[in-house]
């Protein structure tokens, strides 16, 4: 396991890496911070943009630039931003518990919505219930996040206003941003559970525990959901990466002071530190959430955990 | 299977009992203004930044020693007079007594003195102010409320800039013994609001100041959101939990008219915008040609329809607002047979393709040019739509030249004058002219900026104005209104078409 671990963990720094590379390269192909900083501003000559650019130390080469990056970075030093000066690390540190929250919040509530269903849909299988339940998740699977999250605040934040329709007053403003997110993630994970749930009931040693008259729910969440959870644990993983992009696009829609606001405003204004260090660290999340995958394989499966 | 169906009952149930009481706190403190911000500058030292975001907050915490209000007019302010003196070299301020910076620390001649020291020495070079104030030579004390301003060069817009941004006066004593990265954080000034907290991304928060010299303001607090997106601006409106919206979708506006609990409010305002022509390339070589162009377009239409009447059509790339604006120089009228005929004089075959540059995030710019292109298809001109990332056009495409036939120009700023935007534009090898020399431009332009007579600058101005048109440069298209959303529970606002807001009378209910 610790090989398979060290091994595991220098993949992680190379991928970071390369990452961080193309990031720092691709955004300074995307145009000038002097000129967003000038903005509006009268008359701006170009010594003032030369200066500018001095002053962030853009006049250096780039291989310097990232270098002095990649140094920073280790000792968890991510630079300043460019608009305004303040320590990347200090914006990054007040974002991220606001993202992770929403990512577990969403995380939880996808799984609470969609093994339920999926199992039920997969035992009644071809019945009304499962018809409903696959249609439904079609719907759902049909929804854009952004237009879903703009639905759910006219209906609960203005039509009925229950919950905030943005921003951060405490647990309540995470309600809505977690639905959105719940919903599109659950629509995927309900299919991937009826899906596996309908191959294990048609397993041998499901029969077996049915003849000796074990409960229903038993063998449904005992037996049966513990052998569909290595697909699920799987596609999990993998989604993460696809779940970071659908919250950029929330956080921002529900102005939520998370990683995706902070990356998607760097990006408008061509703040470089901030998006080389906000994308160095959701770059290292999605690799973290790899690596559990990895470890919850061994945990739910003890095959895999020997072998 | 029911003990984990109970299991997700009683977790809901958690969920709403958690959910209910906290949805109470929705209701926000009386006395509190709260204003929705599409940006946070990330730092409050008058000499850091130039956006409009900026300019939004800053009145509130800083004072110049000239002011402006909300209708544009210039009043004293931490200066209670100035007067011109050595044939216009030398501008001498007589300052206002017994005020003091929100940390106890007086106000006087050296806070003036240190203010433009830093404004125009090392400290200033880091920001993108200083070229706007290279007009002033330096600033010496003549006795605690007394300074000396003496002036390099005239600049007719300099008593403008004086009122805003960069020449707000900040304190000595609190910058040299904090230093500038504590005092953009913590930002200390001697404006009817004191500052309080600062989040980051998310909020800002001031408290009012009871010492005001100008009279304490009549709330209690003023708290700034940031929220960049117009859809969420609109929704926070909604539901009760801002004031004031300064970017609030089009679209949304005929929502928030029919609720009864808020209000648009909507004047002239300083963006204008216009499709610049590419005058050094094919067809466009020809003036007649660029002005069948501009006939082609129903700019009223446009108007209309896609902006929602939030709009006024322009004959000179400035809008009623702007100093030089010449209410005598009308836009050419809609007329697509004589453009038709015009075109055909020239020898422009139909069918002829041109490229249309424009920034392709503005998706109601985007429909405009669609307009557009429609119209100059009605006269046999086929174009082809080329929208760019903002900043790819701005940085790349346009200052090296590499536009199409035609490209998206908006411009805004805060001094109201046309000296800024037309130099910008016209003047030889400026970013924004990549095409076009014009000595008699160039020299229209540079007599009015070197000039303190006001009367005279504003027949330049128009002179330009007219040539402009006539050399028909660009297709002028409109002037924006600033446009507001507002809750009518906050009366008062004395909103500015600038975006510079200043709640000093303002009272919510």
């Amino acid at each position: 396991m610790t090989g398979f671990l060290i091994k595991r963990f220098l993949q992680a720094v190379f991928v970071v890496l390369v990452v961080t590379l193309f990031v720092s390269y691709a955004v300074r192909l995307s145009g000038d911070p002097a000129i967003m900083l000038a903005q509006g501003a009268g008359s701006v000559t170009e010594q003032d943009l030369q200066n500018i650019r001095t002053g962030l130390g853009l006049d250096r080469p780039f291989p310097v630039q990232y270098a002095e990056f990649v140094k920073g970075m280790l000792v968890g030093d991510f630079g300043r931003s460019f608009l305004g000066g303040t320590p990347v690390s200090r914006l990054i540190g007040d974002a991220l518990p606001a993202t992770l929250s929403l990512a577990g919040a969403s995380l939880l509530l996808s799984l609470l919505i969609s093994i339920p269903l999926g199992i039920q849909a997969a035992v009644h299988q071809g019945g009304p219930i499962d018809q409903a339940i696959r249609i439904g998740s079609l719907v759902g699977l049909s929804f854009p996040n952004f237009w879903l999250a703009i639905m759910l605040v006219l209906l609960l934040s203005i039509a009925f206003p229950v919950f905030p329709p943005s921003g951060w007053d405490g647990p309540i403003s995470l309600v809505l941003p977690t639905l959105t997110m719940a919903i599109i993630f659950s629509a995927t994970n309900i299919r991937l559970v009826r899906t596996a749930m309908l191959e294990t009931l048609s397993a041998q040693y499901i029969m077996v525990a049915r003849a000796k008259g074990l409960k229903n729910s038993v063998v449904l969440y005992q037996h049966a959901l513990r052998n569909c959870a290595i697909p699920l644990i799987t596609y999990i993983g993998l989604q993460f990466g696809k779940m970071i992009g659908g919250l950029v696009v929330v956080e921002k829609v529900f102005n939520w002071p998370g990683m995706g606001t902070l990356a998607f405003d760097a990006i408008s204004a061509r703040d470089y530190p901030v998006l080389q260090g906000s994308v160095t660290v959701l770059a290292l999340l999605v690799v973290l959430a790899n690596l559990l995958v990895d470890v919850a394989y061994g945990i739910v499966d003890p095959r895999i955990r020997n072998s | 299977m029911r003990t984990f169906q109970k299991t997700m009952i009683s977790a809901s149930l958690a969920i709403a009992a958690l959910a209910s009481p906290l949805a109470m706190t929705n209701a926000r403190a009386a006395g509190t203004l709260t204003v929705a911000l599409h940006q946070d500058p990330g730092n409050w030292d008058p000499i850091a930044t130039f956006l409009v975001a900026w300019g939004a907050v800053g009145g509130q915490v800083f004072d110049g020693l000239i002011m402006r209000t909300p209708d544009m007019k210039l009043v004293p302010g931490l200066a209670t007079k100035w007067e011109f003196l050595d044939k216009n070299s030398k501008i001498r301020f007589t300052l206002r007594p017994n005020v003091k910076f929100h940390n106890g620390e007086p106000f006087d001649a050296e806070a003036v003195k240190f203010t433009f020291d830093r404004l125009l020495g090392d400290e200033g070079k880091k920001g993108p102010q200083q070229s706007n104030y290279a007009a002033i030579d330096k600033v010496v004390v003549v006795n605690p409320l007394t300074v000396d301003m003496y002036l390099k060069s005239p600049d007719p817009v300099l008593l403008t800039k004086l009122a805003g941004y960069g020449a707000m006066i900040v304190p000595p004593k609190y910058i040299k013994e904090k230093g500038s990265e504590y005092f953009g954080m913590n930002p200390v000034g001697t404006g009817p609001f004191k500052f309080t907290e600062y989040k980051p991304k998310v909020s800002l928060s001031f408290a009012r100041n009871p010492d005001y010299w100008g009279g304490a303001p009549k709330v209690d607090s003023l708290v700034y959101r940031f929220i960049a997106e117009p859809a969420t601006q609109a929704a926070e409106l909604q539901a009760g939990r801002v004031d004031v919206a300064n970017q609030v979708p089009l679209a949304m506006l005929e929502t928030l008219k029919k609720d009864p609990k808020l209000a648009v409010v909507s004047m002239d305002g300083p963006v204008a915008l216009a499709l610049r022509y590419n005058t050094s390339r094919g067809i466009m070589k020809d003036r007649e040609v660029r002005k069948a162009l501009i006939m082609a377009v129903d700019r009223d239409a446009i108007i209309k329809t896609i902006l929602l009447g939030q709009a006024k059509p322009i004959a000179s790339f400035q809008g009623e607002l702007s100093f030089g604006y010449d209410p005598a120089l009308k836009p050419l009228p809609f007329n697509p047979a004589q453009a038709k005929a015009m075109l055909a004089k020239a020898g422009v075959k139909p069918g002829t393709q041109v490229q249309l540059d424009f920034r392709g995030p503005d998706s109601n710019f985007r429909e405009v040019s669609q307009a557009v292109a429609a119209y100059l298809q009605g006269v046999g001109i086929q174009v082809s739509l080329k929208p760019y990332e903002t900043n790819v056009l701005l940085n790349d495409i346009i200052p090296n030249g590499k536009t199409g036939e035609m490209w998206q120009n908006q411009w805004g700023g805060w001094t109201f004058d046309y000296d800024n935007t037309a130099y910008s534009m016209y003047y030889t090898k400026q970013r924004w002219n990549p095409f076009d020399d014009d000595a008699k431009l160039n020299a229209l332009l540079h007599t009015q900026r070197n000039s303190w007579d006001q009367a005279e600058r504003q027949k330049t101005l128009r002179e330009i104005g007219r040539y402009v048109a006539d050399q028909a440069l660009e297709m002028p298209l409109y002037s924006l209104n600033t446009v507001y959303g507002v809750n009518k529970r906050a009366r008062n606002l004395a909103l500015p078409a600038d975006g510079r807001f200043r709640f000093v009378e303002a009272t919510v209910e």
